[in-house]
């Protein structure tokens, strides 16, 4: 089987506009919580987020086309390819949908007219299709919309096309804008910590939602066992509830499993895990419960990192993945941002200090609402 | 992992079209002269899902009673390694709508939890998987006019690279009012009225019992030439004696189809718009409604195109039973 080979990374956080000052913030332990300035809510004072710098970008649903183009020219930058590269290209689109897009055009009009008119919502596919036409890519163009796995199943149907030749070079992007609707949801869900996410904490008590788009250009090469690769991966259904895990983990562990077994690695390969670590209750317990399932007394150190960039939701497959893949690259695995006090009921504790980049293989995991569970193995040499 | 060839045939095993008025059998087939009336489905839900779905959106119970007529039409039970892949291109049309009206100004500023919740546009596929108990990859496809094909694409990718052996695919969509609200999120003609539906095939690799096969789901380049594309379908699939015929999709015009018909002169066209109106998943109602018994055996080619001008084609194949 031909590796697919990672070669190029973008991003745009609330650090700033590309990898590299992501990389920078989580090496100095900085959490990219910033204030909430795109709008307000009645429970603003309850919440953290992480919001990027709108400065750079139009406004409206116009700044997610020009976020997602700017991820891509980073990611081909990296690559040292230009524009042309992409013509024959793939492009798969992840994200929970483009909400955000649409409350942002309504918001300007409703400033503009004082009228209240509801907007179209834009239907995400349609996004995707217009930022092809822009990066003048003709290959096949789909999006995935599966929750919080979303970006990360994207990146596994993209390699999926690129092992059965439908295209040489896949660019995967994912993409979430801070919603009110979605920060009204969970927060009816009781779902967000009003001091953020501590991961696999004692104290926790749920998310901390941000906004972030990541691009993660793929391309298939000979597999000689060098350079950034994606090993692997599995996502798998999860039937215990539309928005919490079987209690066990014993579907995250079964995920974990077959990302494995599809890499063709065995747990004692895995050299560190970024965890999903949403900071939610039962969410932690269900994935500690798997970990310790699957890796036992050979636990390799995990980490949580949703208290740098926030959860990004359907973007945080290729979010994190750049962002963890960066700090690999610059040396270093981020410590959990947020943990203080372990949970003596989850019997097991994540990275609190900076570490060495390990050699090996890294296994990243994405639990979703509606039971959607992806799980990527990559390898950074 | 067992690993399958390209040449891997993939086997429809059963497969079900539930239409905008409730319809799922070719009986019950209307022709639509307007929007169809709104359709209420808790009654078929509870019929055909055997349970009451209370909290459930439309666009879930639309997946559910599809899904579940497709399951119910096999001759034994669908295993629990059954890949789902869900089609639709504008998901939860309705739920986002109700939770942006509350959300927003000059709403209360609060979601209803079960509105927010029914509004993620995967909640269809954990549906369907739930209720088939179905433990396996899942995927909610959102592409516009290639929901459906692209949904059908993986799943047949994934099956000739042995990755699953079986799958349920679907395309769902919903329509919403006003009609010049949702012309908003979908571009029909004043003549071609607003659809919705629920069209499901359940696919395997294994032969036997088969009413059907999938032989191709291409994606072709934006100038593609629709006459070439049928050219090799004949030259390539079309067996001896079998007729050919046209699925024209969403965005073929009819000036195309008058030329596609006129380039083969046997070349048969079946309108299953007319039946189901415009959405993006049509798609799916039109195949899976070709085995509406008694079927009707030959090749058939689905042709559609999208906002941008590219094109997709299916081939399938409906075995005589």
């Amino acid at each position: 089987m031909s590796a697919i080979q990672i070669r190029g990374l973008g991003l745009v956080s609330s650090y700033g506009i590309g990898v590299a000052c992501a990389v920078e913030g989580m090496r100095a332990g900085r959490t990219g919580i910033t204030p909430l300035t795109l709008f307000s809510l009645p429970f603003q004072n309850q919440i953290q987020v992480n919001q990027f710098d709108h400065a750079p970008f139009p406004p409206g649903s116009a700044c997610a086309t020009a976020t997602m183009e700017a991820v891509a020219q980073e990611a081909l930058s990296e690559a040292r390819l230009d524009a042309d590269a992409l013509r024959d290209a793939a492009l798969v689109v992840g994200t929970s949908s483009f909400l955000f897009a649409g409350e942002a055009d309504y918001r300007r009009t409703l400033a503009d007219t004082g009228a209240a008119v509801m907007p179209p919502l834009p239907p995400p596919g349609q996004v995707a299709l217009r930022v092809a036409g822009q990066l003048g890519i003709e290959g096949p163009v789909l999006t995935l919309t599966t929750a919080c796995s979303s970006s990360a199943n994207a990146l596994l149907v993209a390699a999926a096309l690129l092992r059965r030749g439908a295209a040489r070079r896949a660019l995967v992007i994912g993409v979430e804008g801070l919603s009110a609707v979605a920060l009204s949801g969970f927060h009816s869900l009781l779902l967000l910590d009003p001091e953020g996410c501590r991961p696999f904490d004692a104290g926790r008590r749920g998310m901390q939602i941000g906004e972030a788009v990541g691009a993660v250009l793929l391309e298939t090469g000979d597999d000689d066992g060098s350079g950034d690769r994606l090993l692997g991966g599995a996502n798998l259904c999860d039937t215990h509830h539309m928005t919490s895990a079987t209690p066990d983990g014993s579907a995250m562990r079964s995920v974990m499993e077959m990302a494995l077994a599809d890499a063709g690695l065995q747990p004692a390969d895995v050299a560190v895990i970024k965890a999903h670590g949403t900071g939610s209750l039962d969410n932690d317990t269900a994935e500690a419960a798997a970990m310790r399932a699957l890796f036992g007394a050979s636990l390799p150190p995990f980490t949580g990192i949703k208290r740098y960039l926030g959860h990004t939701l359907g973007a945080c497959g290729a979010v994190e993945l750049a962002a963890f893949l960066g700090c690999l690259r610059a040396g270093f695995v981020p410590p959990t941002a947020g943990f203080t006090q372990p949970d003596s009921a989850l019997r097991i504790t994540p990275l609190t200090g900076l570490r060495p980049a390990p050699k090996g293989a890294a296994m990243l995991n994405f639990f979703g609402f509606g039971g959607n569970y992806a799980s990527l193995l990559i390898a950074h040499d | 992992m067992h690993k399958n060839s390209d040449s891997q045939p993939v086997y429809i095993h059963a497969a079900a079209a539930l239409g905008p008025h409730g319809d799922s059998t070719r009986a019950e087939r209307r022709v639509l002269h307007g929007d169809p009336p709104p359709l209420e489905l808790k009654a078929l839900v509870k019929t055909v899902v055997g349970v009451s779905l209370r909290q459930a959106s439309h666009l879930v119970e639309l997946a559910a009673v599809g899904s579940q007529l497709c399951i119910k039409r096999l001759s034994c039970p669908v295993p629990e390694n059954t890949a789902v892949y869900l089609g639709t291109g504008l998901a939860e049309v309705r739920k986002n709508e109700a939770v942006f009206r509350q959300v927003m100004p000059p709403g209360p500023g609060l979601a209803s939890p079960f509105d927010f919740i029914n509004a993620a546009n995967n909640m269809a596929a954990f549906y369907v998987a739930k209720l088939g108990n179905l433990r396996a990859r899942n995927l909610t496809v959102t592409q516009g006019e290639y929901s459906f094909e692209w949904a059908l694409h993986l799943a047949a990718a994934d099956l000739r690279a042995g990755e699953y052996r079986q799958a349920l695919v679907g395309g769902v969509d919903e329509n919403s009012r006003p009609r010049v609200g949702h012309l908003l999120r979908i571009a029909l003609r004043d003549d071609q009225p607003m659809g919705e539906g629920s069209g499901w095939l359940y696919l395997s690799v294994a032969a036997e019992q088969a009413c059907g096969e999938l032989i191709e789901v291409q994606y072709a380049a934006r100038n593609m030439d629709a006459v070439q594309v049928l050219h090799a379908a004949l030259r390539t699939w079309q067996q001896p004696g079998e007729s050919l015929t046209l699925l024209p999709g969403l965005r073929i015009e009819p000036a195309e189809i008058q030329r596609l018909a006129q380039a083969l002169p046997d070349l048969r066209v079946q309108d299953y718009l007319g039946l189901c109106g415009g959405f993006h998943t049509a798609a799916a109602f039109g195949i899976a409604a070709l085995f509406d018994a008694p079927v009707t055996p030959g090749l058939f080619v689905h042709l559609n195109r999208d906002a941008s001008g590219r094109a997709m084609f299916c081939a399938v194949r409906v075995y005589q039973t």
